[in-house]
């Protein structure tokens, strides 16, 4: 057994290992359930792919489905399934992940299919080129929806030079040009032990996971090397980098702002940033949703958010509009944005957003897959031990920290718009 | 799934006094209650054409003022203690729902028994929300699988109230006054209509205490009727075949078929033949169309679960040149469930899909207080919960192709696809 470093923390309610072999375990034993989820987050993202593999960490995603030398198509689905689970994988810009949902007495019968399929994915050659066309359908679905499309365009306006300017989908082009070996050596390459965590949370004991993870994951397939390139930092916005796209089948105008802020390593801000998120427009009490929506009725719909990811943090504000309303709409967010920046918020205001975020971190902990899913995450973009400071972290904010971050990242003079149009 | 060293939390039923069904889990897992508030013999189901989208309107302003409480009044209420609160028009019922860090279920529910007995519907709240709404409505049409099935609904279902999108339509969302909704509010709302459903950490005396301190004294308003039989329009058997043009990348294929209501003993057995053919990766339409065949990213199968027949559907996005293979694809599979015996692998397999996911649909109070209190205002109690995933269980591979030919003959066909 090579359970090197036992980072014991008495404090958390996790235990975190790290095997000689660089891989990330964290457990959590849960007696109230017979549910174990099973979550491996993997460092290979599309942000991972050089520029002209774009789509490829995606793809990838979708051909581990099709099996590795000892587990033939569609047997994996089967395995799980049939046990009454769920198996089911995401990508993103900074991560894949693939995970099941199954009970402690089918666990040990059905992760080694999980673990197979991850790390030793065969990527057969006849399946490639079917599953590309699924991959082309998913890529045609997504253009017919408008929210999507959106969200590629304020990505792609406001990262110039960073892979997250990408679509995780790629492009139809550059996915026509990939071949199995390519994929393969992109597989070879990032599914390595170093850049990959399991988290195993709910009715499974530490002994019983030391077993499954030493049984599981041994057999990585032999590394390659992909094409070097380097990621560039993307350079703070200037000015205000506008984009506008006129759509068929458009009912309503959207109008996207967009702010990039620092990376996750400085996971306070990133509170700090929720908590403007929140305060903006995250709550029906929150400004934007009070003034728009409900006082002056000038939009369907207004939401504030903020991304935490690994090299940047975005803080988008989305509304649904009537396009005559655009102009109007986004001077009064700037307006309400430079308030933020000058004025402190009411006591009242921030101890509403304090106790919003911390019960909608208290729900969202509720279940073995959610926790999986927030371990595995946090752990991927390195603030793991953050996150169980999280409660304290948010109360501990003040009014006059706020007011600095605000007037640090969310200029009004500085930020990406996009605006969807009917044709 | 094991449910045999499934910890099963027991399930408490009460009545109050004047006719609130009580429904108590006592789970303590999480420092979490929710709440589910059902109001039952109502929601989409009850609403005449006119009317259509009622339910759905009630449920967006009632949350927006009452005899105490401004619409702000009641968002910062909820707010400060960071609770969630949410009013849903259903199908077949209209719900209210809370979710609560345990030491603030108290004031929560004390604000919900205001809003549920109480309601003003104050005329620019009204106006504001038919604006949204309206908004809304057409915002449905930007989204292909939502154009395809609501032509599917009106031609199954007609004049019918499940023909119709629970937001209602342009014109009876204009129509509607403040006054019908406190109508509404008058008829369908009263306490032997209620259904309160619990689950978290609260015992049955705390959570029976705090239901009838906040709802004990509550009685019908003198104008409302009790529960009385609905008479809904008879439901179309002509199938039809119908196509909408749109400038569209993909093609959107829906078949659907006339299922059953809840009640019916037919329904366990479309609900495993539904599993079987739509649901997960290695259901049959996944692997038959999207694997192996790779016409497809969303290929499934669902079949809702009504007091009145519910439609029984499968469905395909596909690149607008395979529109035709993907309607043969679908039609097939379906047929091929009235033609074949479904071998014993496959039975099986469907079912510990069903029986699993059915368990692990159940891990959050809100899930919980939700099935028991839907069950109940459908009229299946709190053991249809036991006696549903009983009766997919016994379904043999004969009643299932009986059932299919019974069922699953002549689709009503919708696409929408570019031109």
């Amino acid at each position: 057994m090579q359970v090197s470093t036992f980072l014991a923390n008495q404090s958390l309610p996790i235990n975190i290992f790290t095997l000689d072999s660089g891989l990330t375990v964290i457990h959590q034993h849960l007696d109230s359930t017979p549910v174990v989820a099973a979550d491996i987050w993997v460092k290979a993202g599309s942000m991972m792919e050089p520029e002209s593999w774009s789509g490829m960490a995606h793809f990838l995603e979708h051909m581990i489905f099709k099996g590795s030398p000892d587990v033939g198509v569609g047997e994996f689905d089967w395995a799980i399934e049939n046990a009454g689970g769920t198996a089911n994988a995401a990508t993103s810009h900074d991560y894949a992940h693939f995970y099941i949902n199954t009970t402690n007495t089918n666990i040990a019968h059905t992760l080694p299919y999980l673990t197979d399929i991850v790390l030793r994915a065969d990527i057969p050659e006849d399946e490639f080129y079917r599953e590309r066309d699924v991959v082309l359908e998913e890529i045609r679905a997504s253009n017919d929806d408008p929210d999507w499309i959106g969200l590629q365009l304020l990505y792609q306006t406001i990262y110039q030079t960073h892979p997250y300017k990408r679509s995780i989908l790629g492009e139809v082009d550059l996915l026509m040009e990939q071949t199995p070996d390519l994929m393969r050596c992109f597989h070879r390459t990032h599914y390595q032990p170093e850049n990959m965590t399991i988290a195993l949370v709910g009715g499974v004991d530490r002994d019983q996971v030391i077993e499954l993870v030493h049984e599981n994951f041994q057999k990585f397939c032999i590394r390659s090397e992909c094409p070097s390139f380097k990621i560039e930092a993307e350079p703070p916005l200037t000015e205000v980098r506008r984009h506008e796209l006129e759509l068929p089948r458009l009912e309503q105008a959207r109008l996207m702002m967009g702010w990039i802020t620092p990376n996750a390593s400085n996971f306070k801000q990133a509170i700090g940033l929720e908590l403007l998120a929140m305060i903006i427009a995250g709550s029906r009490c929150s400004r934007l949703v009070h003034e728009l929506r409900e006082e002056k009725g000038l939009v369907l719909d207004i939401v504030s958010d903020f991304a935490i990811q690994q090299d940047s943090g975005l803080m988008t504000i989305t509304a649904l509009l009537e396009p005559d309303d655009l102009d109007l709409v986004e001077s009064i967010v700037c307006d309400r944005l430079w308030e933020l920046g000058s004025d402190l918020v009411s006591e009242q205001e921030l101890a509403r957003a304090k106790r919003l975020l911390i019960s909608d971190d208290t729900f969202a902990k509720e279940t073995p897959s959610q926790l999986a899913g927030i371990y595995g995450y946090y752990n991927t973009i390195n603030c793991l031990q953050d996150c169980f400071a999280y409660p304290a972290l948010v109360t501990e904010f003040s009014a006059q920290e706020l007011q600095h971050l605000a007037r640090a990242y969310l200029s009004p003079e500085r930020y990406a718009s996009v605006r969807l149009k009917p044709l | 799934m094991a449910s045999d060293n499934q910890k099963q939390s027991k399930v408490n039923y009460q009545k109050l006094d004047n006719g609130i069904t009580l429904i108590t889990v006592n789970n303590p897992a999480a420092d979490i209650i929710s709440g589910g508030f059902f109001f039952s013999n109502c929601g989409s189901l009850v609403e005449p054409l006119p009317k259509s989208g009622i339910s759905n309107f009630v449920s967006s302003v009632i949350v927006k003022g009452t005899k105490n409480y401004s619409a702000l009044d009641i968002a910062d209420r909820v707010e400060s203690i960071g609770a969630s609160l949410g009013a849903d028009g259903g199908t077949d019922y209209f719900a209210l729902s809370l979710k609560t860090v345990s030491i603030d279920f108290a004031p929560m529910l004390e604000l919900i028994g205001e809003i549920i007995q109480f309601p003003t519907f104050p005329d620019e709240e009204v106006e504001r929300e038919r604006k949204i709404t309206l908004q809304s409505i057409r915002s449905q049409k930007e989204q292909p699988f939502n154009v395809a099935f609501h032509q599917l609904r009106q031609n199954m279902y007609g004049d019918h109230p499940y023909g119709q999108s629970s937001l209602g339509t342009q014109a009876s969302v204009t129509q509607m006054s403040a006054d019908d909704l406190r109508q509404y509010h008058q008829q369908y709302f009263r306490p032997d209509n209620l259904i309160v459903s619990i689950s978290g950490r609260i015992n049955d005396q705390e959570a029976f205490d705090l239901v009838n301190k906040n709802f004990g004294s509550w009685r019908p308003h003198p104008q409302s009727a009790s529960a009385k039989a609905i008479a809904t329009p008879k439901i179309s058997t002509n199938p039809s075949h119908q196509v909408i043009t749109q400038d569209t990348q993909q093609s959107i294929v829906i078949l659907g078929y006339q299922g059953v209501e809840v009640a019916d003993p037919d329904y366990s057995v479309l609900k495993l033949l539904s599993t079987y053919l739509g649901n997960g990766l290695s259901s049959r339409l996944f692997v038959e169309l999207r694997e192996k065949r790779g016409l497809a990213y969303d290929v499934s199968a669902f079949f809702p679960t009504r007091l009145e027949p519910a439609p029984f559907i499968v469905y395909m996005g596909t690149a607008p040149e395979n529109t035709e293979i993907a309607i043969e694809g679908l039609s097939q599979e379906v047929a091929r469930l009235s033609e074949i015996k479904l071998s014993e692998t496959e039975l099986q397999g469907a079912k510990n899909k069903f029986l699993g996911q059915y368990a692990l649909g159940k891990q959050t109070n809100g899930a919980i207080a939700q099935t028991y209190g839907w069950y109940e205002s459908l009229g299946l109690g709190i053991d249809f919960d036991l006696e549903f995933p009983q009766a997919v269980a016994q379904v043999t591979a004969e009643a299932a192709q009986a059932t299919a030919q019974k069922y699953l003959q002549d689709p009503f066909i919708s696409i929408v696809k570019p031109e």
